[in-house]
């Protein structure tokens, strides 16, 4: 046995010899099957590339994950925000485009149709009226420049 | 000048240097020589066979590159170990920090060490106590601290002097004695649990 009695610091007094054996033999055996296993790993190949290897592999899968799930946390909600505010300006720019376009052809319309309604002759069952107006108009506008003469 | 005085020791160091950097010229021997006991040495204290294998391997590289820093002060297997222990403290430090890579590693099993007991045991029940009680100290030892794990290992599985391991490991005796005498408690406390 390799064991050394040294090696086991100062057991305490109340230790029994048979309880020191047992150590000093479970150490032992310990030791033994360390050596063994070390051998058996030594006996074999260096393992490291595996490790860079497998590390480049878990990353190579790592990255298109983290990056999907950056893409998706980030530009997704950024994508809806954007799109969510993006979309109705210009549905409203072009109705309102449409409204202005809209009233524009109705206000001509309506001009139009004021305007030829207005310069319509006037039918000659109410020609009478219309001179009487038209005196009216120039009786007012005559007496309003004496009066203005007068003053 | 007689043989035995300070002439003839100071003759003998001499010597054992020159031996050691002799040694150092041949690296594959190196390798070849001293790999076993590194990789032995950090597969007991890591149990982990890529850790183990990789920190072996740097070892080796970091005394190639510090070869010429090599004075033979020491034996050429205290140096290396010496190279081993400050590399698997970096190792741990940094597992420490990176804590969910804990698991990563290629863990050695007990039952990889309990199934294997030397042969010459009498009869199965024997056998079963021996591959036991090989169980029961392989798990006491990972309880250890890093410190005592470090020190219970050089002794009792390189089988280093006392002094050799405080040499190794920068401590001072008494701090040797302390660390190794808390191992041995915690290892036969738990063999008594055992029983």
């Amino acid at each position: 046995m390799k064991f050394r009695k040294d090696a086991v610091a100062n057991p305490e007094p109340d230790a029994t010899r048979e309880e020191v054996r047992e150590m000093a033999e479970a150490l032992s055996l310990y030791r033994s099957a360390m050596h063994h296993i070390a051998e058996r790993e030594a006996a074999r190949p260096f393992a490291v590339e595996q490790r860079p290897a497998r590390a480049i592999g878990f990353r190579l899968l790592l990255a298109p994950v983290l990056t999907a799930a950056f893409a998706a946390g980030v530009f997704v909600p950024l994508y809806g925000h954007f799109h969510h505010h993006a979309v109705p300006a210009p549905h409203t720019l072009a109705s309102s485009n449409t409204a202005d376009t809209g009233s524009a052809v109705d206000d001509t319309a309506l001009m139009n149709q004021i305007d030829s309604e207005v310069s319509e002759d006037v039918p000659d069952a109410l020609r009478p009226l219309a001179d009487l107006n038209d005196q009216a108009t120039t009786t007012t506008a005559v007496s309003e420049k004496d009066d203005v003469t007068q003053e | 000048m007689l043989a035995g005085g300070p002439g003839a020791g100071n003759e003998l160091a001499i010597e054992k240097r020159e031996q050691a950097m002799l040694e150092l010229a041949d690296f594959d021997e190196v390798v070849r020589v001293y790999r076993p006991r590194i990789l032995r040495f950090l597969l007991s204290s890591l149990t982990d066979r890529d850790a183990a294998e990789s920190l072996t391997q740097e070892c080796f590289l970091k005394a190639w590159s510090a070869r010429h820093q090599f004075r033979g002060d020491s034996s050429l297997s205290t140096w290396l170990t010496r190279i081993a222990v400050n590399l698997m403290r970096d190792h741990l430090r940094s597992r420490s920090l990176r804590f969910w890579q804990k698991t990563r590693g290629v863990a050695l099993d007990v039952m990889d060490i309990s199934d294997w007991v030397p042969d010459g045991r009498s009869s199965p029940e024997s056998l079963t106590l021996a591959r036991e009680r090989v169980a029961t100290v392989w798990k006491a030892v990972k309880e250890l601290s890093t410190h005592q794990r470090t020190v219970f290992v050089l002794r009792f599985v390189e089988e280093m002097e006392l002094d050799e391991i405080a040499t190794t490991i920068g401590m001072n005796l008494s701090t040797v004695k302390s660390h190794l005498y808390r191992a041995l408690a915690i290892i036969r406390e738990r063999m008594g649990e055992t029983k």
